[in-house]
């Protein structure tokens, strides 16, 4: 099958640091794999997604979506990139409806001098009900709560109709009952819309069955992955074992 | 009051709501792209800028442009490449744009004579001529162009930057362009408010339009209205009580922000939402 993400030798060092937030990474996703990456704190997860969608610039080796180089036609593969950033919050004040949130996530997609029509706030609305956030739409997205504020941006993410999902620990603030919704929906989508999803989570219960491979991380590096039916047994083993090099 | 009735004064007037009008607008998106202490440094160097214009006896439009668009290329591209934070650059350019403007100012022929100075430090009444009112008109349908056109996209920016571009927005060149227009309006404006004072008309009207408003749209109306009103209530003031315009226009527009404060419904509990 093709390969739509695919990094070969990949290492990301923010500005002013000396030591590379990842190193090495060598990581091909196929179309409509289900992947989550896993590890503990700064290992090196939301650097690793953010390289991928090309907002974070490697200093060495070469990421490729779609076949195409990030570095060139960045802006062109991030329009069909749904993201959701950890822990995204908005200022109390912040002059923006829900449904304006939502919206601005197509505006890449929609594409520079033209206009936001009625059939793209249909669409926005239509994913905002399905995440039951439709009724605060008109809110000001700061004074909603944390749980709720994730909702929008994974509404924001899924209303562009992306190729890609790249989600960074996109469940963190919900309750319960939308714990166990939201995952589901999340991976009927991506069934439906054959997307490519790689998502971030600290949480070994939201690791669902119909995942297709566990990508761990630890100090910048991929330390193991692991694809097939036992890969949520194998994955009990080493869960929340942060310095096993030699999990493999 | 056959003042009232003169040529001077209809320029100013038009003046006055030109700028208080861009300024305004240009400041909300200053405000919201969080690029304010580009916005301060930019307000100074077209100030130092503009005294050398007088110093040379050369139109000090274009040496304030200039040197505001210097300014700017010393924050942006310049100061990421040092590595610098952006605080340390403006606590720097601050008093090295005033010992410019001040020797500037020191090295101008008949310095008690030049009415110039004077209106590049505090502004003055008696400033615009009939070629600044042309640029102002261009300026303002140019830029409410513009920012028609590329709304969208300036609108997802002034929520978050990095977010639109990790939506496929390409941020960079509608940030540089909303920071060139700073550069002219704040040119162009400088002869009537004076550049020791004009980022007060950049900020204020923007800074108390967001104290009102939770729709960034409304913002945009809302911004221009009082910035306008600003700059007429200033100009009066300074005609009754002949006081320097641009500080008045400062005053005016800080005891409005002061107000918008007090009464803001962001700050009240169970407010009415605008
Ligand atoms: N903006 C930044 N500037 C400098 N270093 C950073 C920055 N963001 C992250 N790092 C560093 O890069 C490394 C990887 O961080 P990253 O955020 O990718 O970890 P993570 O796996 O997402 O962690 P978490 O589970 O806490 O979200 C860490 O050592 C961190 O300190
Ligand atoms: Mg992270």
């Amino acid at each position: 099958m093709h390969e739509i993400i695919k990094l070969e030798n990949v290492s990301t060092t923010y500005e002013g640091e000396k030591r590379p937030a990842i190193k090495n990474i060598n990581l091909s996703i196929k179309k409509n794999e289900f992947v989550y990456i896993v590890g503990p704190n700064a290992a090196g997860k939301t650097t690793l997604l953010e390289t991928i969608n090309g907002l974070l610039t490697p200093i060495q080796g070469k990421v490729q979506v779609f076949g195409q180089d990030v570095r060139k036609d960045g802006a062109k593969i991030r329009s069909e990139i749904g993201y959701v950033p950890q822990d995204f919050m908005v200022d109390q004040n912040e002059p923006y409806t829900a449904l304006d949130v939502v919206l601005m996530g197509m505006y890449g997609k929609i594409g520079i001098l033209k206009r936001v029509e009625d059939k793209h706030k249909a669409k926005a609305l239509e994913v905002m009900e399905l995440l039951g956030i439709k009724e605060l739409a008109n809110r000001p997205v700061g004074k909603l709560s944390g749980g709720q504020q994730q909702k929008v941006m994974i509404a924001r993410a899924l209303a562009k109709e992306p190729k890609i999902l790249l989600l960074d620990e996109p469940f963190s603030n919900l309750d319960v009952e939308s714990k166990e919704k939201i995952p589901k929906l999340i991976y009927q989508l991506h069934e439906e819309r054959e997307l490519t999803t790689l998502v971030v989570t600290h949480d070994a219960n939201q690791i669902i069955q119909n995942v297709n491979r566990i990508v761990i991380m630890n100090e910048g590096k991929i330390i193991a992955e692991k694809t097939g039916k036992k890969l949520i047994s194998s994955l009990k083993e080493f869960w929340w074992l942060p310095h096993t090099e030699a999990v493999e | 009051m056959i003042w009232f009735e003169s040529l001077i004064l209809q320029r100013t007037l038009i003046g006055s709501i030109l700028a208080g009008l861009l300024m305004s607008i240009i400041g909300v998106f200053v405000v919201k792209m969080k690029i304010s202490a580009i916005g301060y440094c930019m307000s100074h160097g077209a100030f130092a800028g503009a005294a050398l214009g007088v110093a040379l006896a050369i139109n000090p439009l274009l040496t304030a442009f200039l040197f505001a668009s210097f300014t700017a290329f010393l924050i942006g591209p310049f100061a990421e490449k040092a590595k610098l934070h952006i605080d340390i650059i403006t606590g720097i350019l601050f008093p090295l744009n005033m010992a410019l403007a001040f020797i500037f100012i020191a090295l101008s022929p008949e310095i008690g004579l030049k009415a110039d100075v004077g209106s590049i430090l505090w502004g003055s009444v008696l400033a615009m001529t009939n070629s600044d009112i042309v640029y102002l008109v261009s300026l303002c349908s140019v830029t409410i162009a513009l920012i028609f056109l590329f709304w969208k996209e300036l609108f997802a920016i002034m929520f978050n930057r990095k977010m639109a571009e990790a939506d496929g927005i390409n941020t960079k060149p509608l940030v540089y362009f909303i920071v060139f227009l700073t550069g002219v309006v704040i040119t162009l404006s400088l002869k009537l408010v004076g550049g020791l004072l004009i980022f007060a008309l950049l900020f204020n009207p923007a800074s108390t339009a967001l104290q009102f408003s939770y729709s960034i749209r409304k913002t945009m109306v809302l911004a221009p209205v009082i910035g306008i009103a600003s700059c007429l209530s200033g100009l009066f003031f300074s005609l009754i009580f002949d006081l320097p315009i641009g500080s008045c226009i400062a005053l005016v527009s800080t005891l409005v922000f002061a107000f918008s404060v007090i009464v803001s419904p962001k700050r009240r509990k169970g407010g009415r939402e605008l």
